[in-house]
């Protein structure tokens, strides 16, 4: 089982910026985007986004299933979302709608306020993934915890989020052995019958030891962290990161985003925009 | 101090070795069973499905505290979302609900402490915990009226409180329970 961040980004010019770029950038993204409803303005957003996610040079090859999931996944819920509001909410909250289909039984309405929202989420979601992609796949290895700490975050919270990436690998290989081990014992992991909560029992056989052996591994790594005084005093981190003119002039470029964004919102200047071509159908 | 809350030697908000090294174990944990992601189906549901997995987040907010338990749920979602493919913060909101989770079930312990007089009570405690977390972490999820405004307040709350609180409450009350006893003797095995 491949559980693990594989540094695909490596040497790219993403890659190449200091780590907390790539943080600060998807922060400030985040906070930026979520104040945007007009899906024209979202749609440049969105291939804004997508320009920094190309730099990062991520083989498409290696992300082609995350992509596929993700925008599968964001188009149902928006569709979804768009049934259960009929389209009358956010701007469009108390106006009339463009009633486009009728579905049989309940006479749940596609409406164009409906799909012209639905359009709005799936750009916002694609655009926050696109920007988010590359922390994963464009910070080196051991980056991750300095990086946290030279942002502000404690020394102790920094260690704690690299000591999680570094275990993931060996928990998901813990896994598979426990799943091969009970196999040899008769047990059978995809056995189906029975009810939800019966099938969730069965899985005991393979949550418990997985769980369990993992804490009581964890008490070498507690040991030896102790044995080298970690938390005693000031920690220093071998790794020096370098903040450089460029990696200025991104931020600068992501926060000047944010300003505009948070204009727009309070200024009423992002609204969302009905599809005129859904209203005139 | 309570017996099941031994994890933090230096009190209940305080950042020691074992609380940064069992956060870590949690989160990995969580988000390789994300990444994993079984579902399992729910016969009157299309769209939803119990993650048996839902339960460790709970677990290790009531075995080794609050602050074990936010950052669980918080890191193990954030990076369990990434290892699926999601991206780390397309769905911040769930993370934090997901951390709020793990923060009420480990606070649970210290109300309680007087009544986890033996292991059925501590298991019986455990699954109200589970249940209790669930309902009160996930109120975070309608952090969406803002981030998402294409949601409306019934949307969030039919789409996504609703089935999750529901999916997620049966998961806790089945696995954590399971954990907490079996994590027990181990505990004292170690002298814990």
């Amino acid at each position: 089982m491949r559980a693990a961040f594989p540094y695909l980004g490596r040497g790219s010019w993403l890659s190449r910026r200091d780590p907390r770029v790539l943080l600060l950038a998807a922060l400030v993204f985040v906070t930026a985007v979520t104040q945007l409803r007009d899906s024209r303005q979202l749609a440049i957003v969105l291939a804004l986004g997508l320009a920094y996610y190309a730099t990062a040079r991520i083989p498409w090859r290696t992300v082609r299933p995350q992509w596929i999931y993700l925008l599968a996944v964001i188009s149902f819920f928006a569709f979804f979302n768009s049934l259960i509001t009929g389209g009358r909410t956010g701007t469009f909250s108390g106006v009339a709608t463009h009633v486009l289909v009728t579905l049989p039984p309940f006479g749940t309405e596609i409406s164009a306020e409906g799909l012209s929202l639905m359009l709005s989420q799936v750009l916002r979601y694609a655009a926050i993934a696109a920007v988010g992609f590359p922390i994963a796949y464009a910070v080196a290895p051991g980056d991750l915890g300095v990086a946290l700490r030279r942002l502000g975050v404690g020394d102790r919270i920094a260690v704690m989020v690299e000591l999680t990436v570094r275990f993931i690998p060996t928990l998901a290989a813990e896994f598979g052995e426990t799943i091969d081990a009970q196999r040899v014992r008769g047990y059978n992991p995809t056995a189906r019958g029975g009810g939800p909560i019966t099938r969730l029992r069965r899985m005991a056989p393979i949550f418990v030891p997985v769980t369990v052996g993992s804490i009581a591994g964890a008490e070498d790594t507690i040991d030896a962290m102790d044995l080298r005084g970690f938390g005693v005093g000031r920690r220093t981190w071998s790794r020096e990161l370098r903040f450089g003119t460029v990696d200025r002039l991104v931020v600068a470029a992501f926060v000047a985003f944010l300003g505009l964004a948070t204009f727009l919102n309070l200024s009423g200047g992002s609204q969302h925009y009905l599809l005129p071509f859904l209203v005139s159908a | 101090m309570n017996s099941m809350n031994s994890g933090q030697s230096d009190g209940t908000w305080s950042i020691t070795t074992r609380v940064i090294v069992y956060a870590a174990i949690g989160a990995a944990l969580y988000a390789v069973f994300n990444y994993i992601s079984f579902g399992i189906a729910v016969p009157w549901s299309n769209a939803v499905s119990v993650r048996p997995h839902y339960g460790l987040l709970t677990f290790f907010g009531f075995a080794f505290g609050p602050v074990v338990g936010f950052l669980t749920g918080f890191v193990g979602n954030v990076v369990g979302d990434q290892l699926t493919g999601w991206g780390a913060f397309t769905s911040w909101p769930w993370s934090l609900a997901n951390g709020a989770a793990g923060l009420v079930a480990g606070l649970f312990p210290l109300w309680m402490a007087r009544r986890m007089t033996d292991g059925t009570n501590r298991a019986v405690t455990a699954a109200v915990a589970g249940v209790v977390a669930t309902v009160v972490g996930f109120l975070l999820i309608f952090i969406e009226l803002v981030t998402q405004q294409e949601m409306g307040f019934n949307a969030i709350l039919s789409e996504e409180y609703i089935p999750v609180i529901i999916v997620n409450s049966i998961a806790a009350a089945i696995v954590t329970p399971i954990l907490v006893l079996a994590w027990e003797p181990l505990r004292e095995q170690l002298g814990r």
